[in-house]
């Protein structure tokens, strides 16, 4: 292994090695103090940063993309899972985003949670979601990125649920829980598809030979899971609600890194998209959709965290239309100068609206606010574009009314199958937990 | 070393007999002594492993597995659950199961399975409430008899290593065991006992019965060795009534509240991957299957006994229909609760991640239409346990009671070594991943599916 080889997995395994140290520290009873987490975040992110420099210099004076091979994870006689990490052009500059954006969300968050009772959790998880993204991006294998989606995803649900004293955000993080899990299986199959089809789904050897249609299928199956951690249509309802989070964390996973994680797995598969008119066209068509629903949900939106989320989820959608269009690097470069400015915005959020709240006072009433271009349209037009706004395009609606609501219909009736003959559903004599327990509870037994 | 191997298997299987009759007697130090005696039965069965022969290593292995759930059990047995009547039970059970592990013939398997039931008809050890885990534990022992009686009929020997690939008593056998698989497993439509046992029936001693997994190991040391060409052509129905199962209870998951059930369900639906790994009959699939016992056997354990211990803690009127918001007052108990979860429903970094990995792949090859709905099964029951999970745990802190502990030090320490059992299991797999392609090699070799693999692209 020579030195950029060295500094790649540094730079991958660093934040999960610091997660495991310090979650293991905690868990035998040791509670380090702001100051120290704040510090070993900052000294992990600085020195990655500096790793990924060296990592940029490499591939910009030889143009060889670096790469670490692990060996595989397991082996069962012709299948294994390879751990293969690759720093290429494509990888790279998430890899830049994510190290760089991570270190000053630490450094914001420091201040900004200081004496917040889970101060220590959001530290432990930022460091989580890091590895998380840093695996994805640097998988050199479909394999190993879902191994690293995965965990953006349940760092992202924990975060959302982070003021977990609230029922709120604890509900929110389930649905988005549940959005995540179904169109994860889109990521899941489509990898033991190409298992399946071609006999490898390695990224590192370029990507796999497959006929017309499974091409199709696979880009199709990959694009049900992008869509899902994009928050494209139909799967936007839950970004709305992923705003419960801390700030900081929405900055980075809805402003910056997770929301733009379903754009680079397309990016990744960009060759495979181009062979398929299909798959094109899809997400060309969702990225418009995405892009239009953002832009009106996002005007109807009252508070300014989520619609700032709206804006993104609109870019985003921008984005994905480059993609479907093979527009690959102009996409690239709109997605890294969406990422950077949009962290900068949801950090400012909060006080941004101090600001403008002690503007106003200044001002003695309202601020003068700019024409609305919607104000061309008929009023009528204009009523039914706002209700529509309003519901957020009726999308949360439409799922729990065809989605949601018949499966919990359906658990209910398999219930009661369930129950069929029983005289009444089963249920066990119930005793009192010991802190109310009474002297005659304690002779009773 | 043959010899020897026969009096360590003896002294495994009867060091918790003699422990549950001094426990019957005694009827003190109950937590003592069974911890020593499952102790015992851990340190022989680890010899045995590491002395196995290359053909059976599963059967020792799941003797080491199960010895060692059953010393979770006892240290997470609470004070109030931990008393000579359950001991007894616990270790009576595990001597039982560990004969059924170990028996080379068919009679001895069968008079395991049935002393693996008896705790669970007689009062005083756990009987459930209801009629259904009663009938459907008797239902099987009495189609297993009547297979093995069957069997005795034919005159071929009743060691199970000589009757390989003779199907003996063909397809009537084969179907008898096929049913007596779907009764003790809690395949549907016999699925609804494993809930109400669980619901009516003592926790932690419920948790052992079903992570003996007889009806899979029925399947991986009798039904395939023995009936390979019956199950290339019929053994397909049982993956599908398995897949069925899985679906089945992840969707009847969704909407239930009570928390022993839901959790009963979840780790119904998570077992049922089991058989239908074995059934897939390619290497990917039947090791991911092995990897997958070993992961839901100590995630589930983990599991039962944390919501155990919530119970007596917090009440036994626990309901999964609101926010209970008990990880304030037990922050490690939710730590656990949650890492046991997700390591169950395949989190990455966990055992079950691979043994996922392995089942979706080796079930794909042989049938792509299950392999494509079981990430459909596991994808509900993750949701079903991250909604257990926050309904628990999160949630406004719940006042009415005076500051409760949180793990002890005797439950924090089994609980973490299960822990690192499932995150160490699961960032360096090849171990246990080696251990289950070797140990079901005969099963795998005698109904291989025949699959045309790809040529790797270049």
């Amino acid at each position: 292994m020579d030195f950029f080889q060295a500094t790649l997995a540094f730079v991958v395994l660093a934040p999960g090695a610091m997660f495991v140290s310090v979650a293991l520290a905690w868990m035998l009873g040791w509670s380090p103090g702001e100051r120290i987490i704040s510090r070993i975040t900052g000294v992990t992110f600085s020195a990655s940063v500096l790793g990924v420099a060296a990592l940029i210099l490499k591939l910009g004076w030889t143009h060889a993309p670096v790469k670490v091979a692990f060996g595989n994870w397991f082996t069962v006689v012709d299948y294994h899972f390879p751990l293969v990490l690759v720093a290429d052009r494509l990888s790279l500059p998430f890899l830049a985003l994510t190290v760089i954006l991570s270190g000053l969300i630490g450094q914001f968050s420091a201040t900004y949670l200081h004496r917040e009772r889970g101060f220590l959790r959001f530290f432990l998880l930022l460091h989580l979601f890091a590895f998380g993204s840093l695996l994805a991006f640097a998988a050199g294998s479909f394999d190993l990125l879902v191994a690293g989606w995965e965990l953006v995803g349940i760092t992202s649900v924990l975060l959302i649920a982070f003021f977990q004293q609230r029922g709120a955000p604890v509900e929110n993080g389930l649905r988005v829980f549940a959005v995540y899990r179904a169109t994860d299986i889109g990521l899941l199959v489509s990898v033991f598809a190409m298992h399946h089809w071609a006999g490898t789904a390695s990224l590192a050897e370029g990507l796999p030979y497959l006929s017309g249609n499974q091409t199709a299928a696979i880009c199709l199956l990959l694009l049900l899971a992008a869509a899902g951690k994009a928050a494209q249509v139909p799967f936007s309802g839950w970004l709305p609600r992923a705003m419960e989070g801390p700030t900081p964390s929405s900055a980075i996973f809805y402003g910056a890194i997770s929301i733009h994680a379903g754009a680079y797995l397309l990016l990744r598969i960009q060759p495979l998209l181009a062979q398929s008119a299909t798959a094109s066209t899809a997400v060309i068509a969702i990225g418009v959709m995405t892009a239009i629903h953002g832009a009106l949900a996002g005007r109807a939106s009252a508070d300014a965290k989520t619609s700032l989320a709206y804006a993104s989820l609109s870019q985003v959608g921008v984005i994905f239309a480059e993609i479907g269009l093979g527009w690959k690097w102009f996409a690239v470069a709109h997605l890294l100068g969406h990422a950077t400015v949009r962290t900068l915005q949801f950090l400012r959020a909060p006080s941004m609206l101090h600001d403008y709240h002690q503007m106003h006072s200044a001002m003695g009433g309202e601020l003068a606010t700019d024409q609305r271009a919607e104000e061309l349209l008929p009023e009528a037009l204009q009523l039914w574009l706002y209700r529509w706004a309003l519901d957020r395009g009726h999308l949360d609606t439409i799922l729990d009314r065809f989605v949601i609501g018949p499966l919990i219909r359906l658990s209910e009736f398999l219930a009661k199958l369930d129950n069929l003959g029983m005289a009444q559903p089963v249920t066990r004599r119930q005793t009192a937990p010991l802190s109310m327990r009474t002297p005659a509870d304690e002779r009773g037994r | 070393m043959s010899e020897l191997r026969h009096v360590f298997t003896c002294l495994a299987i009867g060091v918790p007999w003699l422990a549950a009759i001094l426990v019957a007697i005694l009827r003190r130090q109950e937590r003592v002594i069974g911890f020593i005696a499952a102790l015992i039965s851990v340190a022989i069965s680890a010899l045995l492993l590491d002395t196995a022969p290359a053909h059976q290593p599963l059967s020792v292995a799941l003797m080491l597995l199960y010895s060692c759930l059953t010393l979770l059990a006892i240290l997470v047995l609470p004070k109030r659950d931990c008393d000579a009547d359950t001991v007894t039970g616990v270790l009576f059970l595990l001597g039982a199961t560990l004969l059924a592990y170990a028996s080379e013939d068919l009679r001895v398997l069968l008079a395991a399975w049935f002393l693996t039931a008896s705790p669970f008809f007689i009062g005083r050890f756990f009987r459930a409430e209801t009629w259904r885990p009663r009938m459907a534990l008797a239902a099987s022992c009495i189609v297993t008899a009547t297979a093995v009686i069957l069997i005795a009929a034919q005159g071929g020997g009743m060691s199970i290593d000589r009757l390989q690939g003779r199907s003996p008593g063909g397809m009537a056998v084969f179907a008898l065991l096929v049913v007596a698989v779907v009764l003790r497993k809690g395949i549907f439509p016999a699925h609804a006992w494993v809930a109400d046992a669980a619901e009516g029936g003592p926790l932690i001693p419920s948790a052992l019965l079903l992570n003996g997994h007889f009806g899979a190991f029925l399947v991986a040391r009798v039904i395939v060795p023995l009936f390979p060409d019956v199950t290339r052509n019929l053994f397909p129905v049982l993956s599908y009534l398995a897949l069925a199962t899985a679906l089945y209870v992840a969707i009847r998951a969704l909407a239930e509240n009570s928390p022993r059930r839901l959790l009963a369900f979840i780790a119904l639906s998570q077992s049922a991957c089991i058989l239908i790994g074995l059934e897939s009959r390619t290497p990917e699939g039947v090791t991911g299957a092995v990897v997958h016992w070993f992961v839901v056997a100590v995630a589930t354990m983990g599991l039962f006994g944390i919501l155990r211990l919530l119970e007596v803690r917090f009440g036994e009127n626990l309901t999964a229909g609101r926010h209970l918001g008990l990880g304030e007052h037990a922050p490690r108990l939710a730590v656990f609760f949650v890492l046991f979860g997700l390591a169950l429903v395949g989190l990455p970094g966990t055992l079950s991640f691979c043994s996922q990995d392995l089942l979706i792949h080796g079930t794909l090859i042989s049938h792509p239409q299950t392999g494509v709905l079981l990430p459909v099964a596991i994808a509900m029951n993750a949701v079903s346990m991250f909604r257990l999970f926050t309904r628990l745990f999160l949630g406004k802190r719940r006042t009415g009671f005076t500051a409760m502990v949180d793990a002890l030090p005797r439950e924090r320490w089994i609980l973490t070594a299960g822990a690192l059992f499932v995150v160490l299991g699961g960032l360096f797999p090849n171990a246990i991943v080696r251990l289950g392609s070797t140990g079901t090699g005969e099963a795998r070799t005698a109904s291989s599916v025949e699959t045309v693999r790809p040529v790797r692209s270049q």
